[in-house]
């Protein structure tokens, strides 16, 4: 992507911020969601962010599913996962996840992969 | 400076008042937002954008997830109409939040209700609806000023946190892997999203499709998955709305 498109990109970026967040204040007042949309809308972030966490962990460098436990990101991510929902802290959980991929890395435990 | 609304007298005290409560009740999540943004700035440098680019995607977008949504897209050099899409979809929350705030400033002046929703953040919403959980008609004195002590020190925390990431992330080596604490991330925010188990499926499929379809070209894949996602989650819900009200039924 050439210099000016990312700059482009992140315009493109504010637009959406401001047209998710600052819509409702500005006509909030005179509309209302019906339910059904609403409940559609309550979905929406948790499938959106799965479906850029899921192809993060387990696809390798070349695009290529790597479901082994050679794949250190997904083991790593799934370790992460049991101690967020253990401990319910983010910032913790960074840590140890980070921490899980880089001794998986430096010890190459699984074999070194990609 | 903010002209007072006509029907409310200025009260200086209550306005100090609420920012000082507003700033306290924000206080301890103050850290975790700072180094949530040094993640992003870590992963925006990481995945190449430069560091001028990075410092105008954090000040502009103020976005964390969408930033992070948005990084392996530009990477990939996708459309930008699905950078765009892409970016929406993450920040549909916003729109239920703000639809949630937003009758509580009704009275504000158009520019401050944009840049006030503009500048709003998911921890600072949150604990304002604590506070504040119903729009009164009526206004309340110090609560404009209760929210302006939680979404700025709140806004300062991001930026300067993300800042950091930004020059920080320069200096460390790529084999670190650290664009990965944005994934992390991610997944942590995810988590608490994954309301009942109708949610829980959509996410499945939302993942699954979203592994399955990576190579579609433009990463179409993502949008694929978020609408198979949604899908999935509505059906399961409904279906179970059906055998709850079949049961009552059944039960007479």
């Amino acid at each position: 992507m050439a210099d000016w498109e990312i700059w482009i990109v992140i315009l493109v970026l504010g637009v959406a911020t401001a047209c998710t967040r600052s819509a409702f204040w500005l006509i909030g007042h005179r509309v209302t969601i019906p339910p059904r949309v609403q409940e559609m809308l309550r979905y929406a972030p948790a499938c959106a962010l799965a479906a850029i966490v899921f192809p993060d962990m387990v696809l390798g460098p070349q695009g290529d599913v790597q479901l082994a436990l050679a794949n250190p990101k997904l083991i790593a991510g799934i370790a992460a996962l049991l101690f967020y929902l253990w401990r319910r802290a983010m910032l913790q959980t960074i840590v140890f996840g980070m921490l899980v991929l880089t001794l998986l890395r430096v010890f190459h435990v699984f074999g070194n992969i990609g | 400076m903010n002209q007072a609304h006509p029907d409310l007298p200025p009260d200086s005290q209550a306005d100090a008042r609420g920012w000082r409560e507003g700033f306290q009740t924000g206080l301890p999540t103050l850290f975790g937002i700072g180094a949530w943004g040094m993640v992003v700035g870590v992963a925006m440098v990481k995945s190449g954008l430069t560091v001028a680019q990075a410092s105008g995607m954090t000040l502009v977008a103020f976005a964390g997830s969408a930033q992070l949504a948005s990084l392996p897209l530009i990477a990939a050099g996708a459309p930008i109409w699905v950078i765009f899409l892409t970016a929406l979809v993450v920040n549909l929350r916003f729109v239920i939040f703000s639809a949630l705030l937003g009758p509580h400033f009704s009275r504000l002046p158009l520019w401050q209700r944009f840049y006030l929703g503009y500048i709003s953040g998911d921890v600072s919403i949150a604990l304002f609806l604590q506070r504040y959980p119903i729009a009164t008609v009526t206004p309340e004195p110090g609560k404009l000023a209760f929210l302006k002590g939680l979404m700025y020190p709140n806004w300062i925390a991001w930026q300067v946190g993300s800042l950091i990431g930004i020059f920080l992330g320069s200096t460390v080596p790529t084999e670190w892997q650290l664009g990965f604490a944005g994934t992390l991330a991610i997944l942590c925010i995810m988590v608490p999203l994954i309301i009942n188990s109708a949610a829980l499926c959509g996410v499945a499929v939302a993942g699954v499709t979203a592994v399955l379809a990576h190579e579609l070209p433009y990463k179409l894949g993502l949008l694929a998955a978020v609408i198979a996602g949604m899908a999935t989650a509505m059906f399961f819900e409904e279906s179970i709305a059906k055998r709850n009200r079949r049961s009552r039924i059944g039960h007479g």
